[in-house]
């Protein structure tokens, strides 16, 4: 039950948009998602939804998989657009039975707020789709450099993050055979009332806990032992470098975010 | 290990506080059956931060959490990425930084007794409401645009999750002094 959790929704391939740098992805989804809550029309919307589209054309990431991940926000979206339908007051009456109306200016707004919900998890999840988690704390490492002066340890936080995402696979692996183990000798996790059910918790948290920090103090020891000393003077196998193309897709999302607010 | 303000990035602590952000991780996954809304172990291990870690190694390792996860890595509940933040729900993840911080604060230099760890993590999941359910109402209201009372914010983000969090305070307040003892050479 714990195990069919796929880390990371990155899908490789051999893209234009896979191969930009990802500090730039990173400052244009930032740039292109503000730019996205300026937008006024559904003109405006639509020539987003335009560019999102032609990026994933670039990307050769099917269409099926953006809008699986959609999926979690179904509810919101529904929800939106529901309330607003029924709920907001105004312009001329589109249809009424008995007490129950819809006006245009709730269809209206319900549209909107929707569409903008649906294209920002689209414009979102391009980013990772494309950016391999490794990739991201990379980038993000190198845009939280500049912090380095006031105190904020970058490369610290970057390596904390790698090694929390390296972390997870093998604590849930970990998890799930602490219960099934603790299930074999009869513990019974789904019953009696409050108390007894957090005392039936103990069996699972305490070798989680013990076997957890073992394995957290392992690396710390094995980090030592090859002279971890935080991001000073490190250097790397694989150097990011910003190259002409990601200058282009650069000035072509500023360009974008123009049009988009002026459309 | 000295008490006094430390470095809080050395290798050790690096260790910590990447293993709290991922068990925080893993406790989305982790769910208990109960009556009409099942738990998650999360809140468990954010107050266990607090308790363990330290205050600000604890608020750190939750930061990490929520970075990692808006950073497009689906380790929230129901995935990730930066679209999340607005999500009416991400107020309580947002809490869980703060969260581990006032646990941690009100558990440091004092005994590890029930009572000590009771009070904080009530405190702990107190702080969780107090953050997550106005976000709740925000987000609603301004991002949805969706009229709505706060009160009856409070009747759907607060009211139902009370009985759980109640046995995850039971199960911290239980938990910690029999994990104490025999973690404390790694921390």
């Amino acid at each position: 039950m714990l195990r069919n959790i796929t880390i990371g929704q990155y899908m490789a391939r051999d893209s234009i948009i896979h191969n930009l740098d990802p500090r730039i992805k990173i400052v244009i989804t930032i740039m292109m998602i503000t730019a996205l809550f300026f937008i006024d029309t559904f003109s405006g919307y639509g020539l987003f939804f335009l560019s999102v589209l032609v990026i994933i054309y670039l990307s050769r990431i099917p269409l099926i998989r953006i809008i699986r991940g959609l999926k979690p926000v179904l509810f919101l979206v529904l929800l939106t657009l529901i309330l607003h339908i029924f709920f907001t007051r105004g312009g001329e009456v589109i249809w009424q039975w008995g007490f129950i109306s819809i006006e245009a200016e709730g269809l209206y707004t319900g549209l909107f707020m929707v569409t903008r919900i649906i294209l920002l998890i689209m414009f979102t999840s391009l980013l990772t789709l494309t950016t391999s988690p490794l990739e991201l704390t990379n980038g993000i490492e190198y845009l939280l450099s500049p912090l380095k002066r006031v105190g904020v340890p970058a490369s610290e936080l970057a390596m904390m993050m790698t090694i929390a995402l390296r972390f997870i696979p093998t604590l849930l692996e970990e998890a799930d055979k602490i219960m099934k183990a603790q299930m074999a000798r009869g513990a019974d996790f789904e019953s009696g009332n409050l108390v007894k059910r957090a005392r039936n918790l103990i069996p699972l948290l305490v070798p989680l806990f013990i076997s957890a920090f073992r394995r957290a103090d392992d690396l710390a020891l094995a980090m030592e032992s090859r002279c971890y000393h935080g991001g000073e003077g490190r250097t790397r196998l694989h150097e990011l470098k910003v190259r002409a193309g990601d200058f282009i897709a650069l000035a072509l999302a500023l360009l974008l975010c123009v049009a988009f607010i002026y459309f | 290990m000295s008490k006094q303000k430390k470095k809080i990035t050395d290798i050790r602590s690096i260790n910590l506080m990447a293993l709290f952000a991922a068990l925080t991780a893993i406790g989305a996954f982790i769910r208990i059956p109960l009556p009409y809304v099942p738990i998650t172990l999360q809140t468990i291990f954010v107050l266990l931060a607090g308790v363990l870690l330290g205050k600000r190694r604890a608020a750190l390792s939750q930061l990490i959490y929520l970075v990692i996860g808006l950073s497009g890595v689906p380790i929230f509940t129901e995935g990730g990425g930066p679209g999340y933040i607005f999500k009416p729900s991400f107020g309580y993840l947002l809490a869980f930084v703060v969260a581990a911080y006032f646990t941690g604060l009100l558990t440091e230099n004092r005994p590890i007794n029930y009572r000590n760890i009771f009070l904080a993590s009530t405190t702990g999941v107190l702080i969780t409401y107090i953050i997550g359910v106005p976000y709740l109402y925000l987000i609603l209201t301004k991002v949805s645009g969706v009229e709505l009372g706060f009160l009856d914010t409070l009747k759907a983000g607060m009211i139902p999750f009370l009985p759980g969090d109640l046995l995850k305070i039971l199960i911290v307040t239980i938990i910690t002094p029999r994990v104490y003892t025999p973690l404390k050479k790694y921390l």
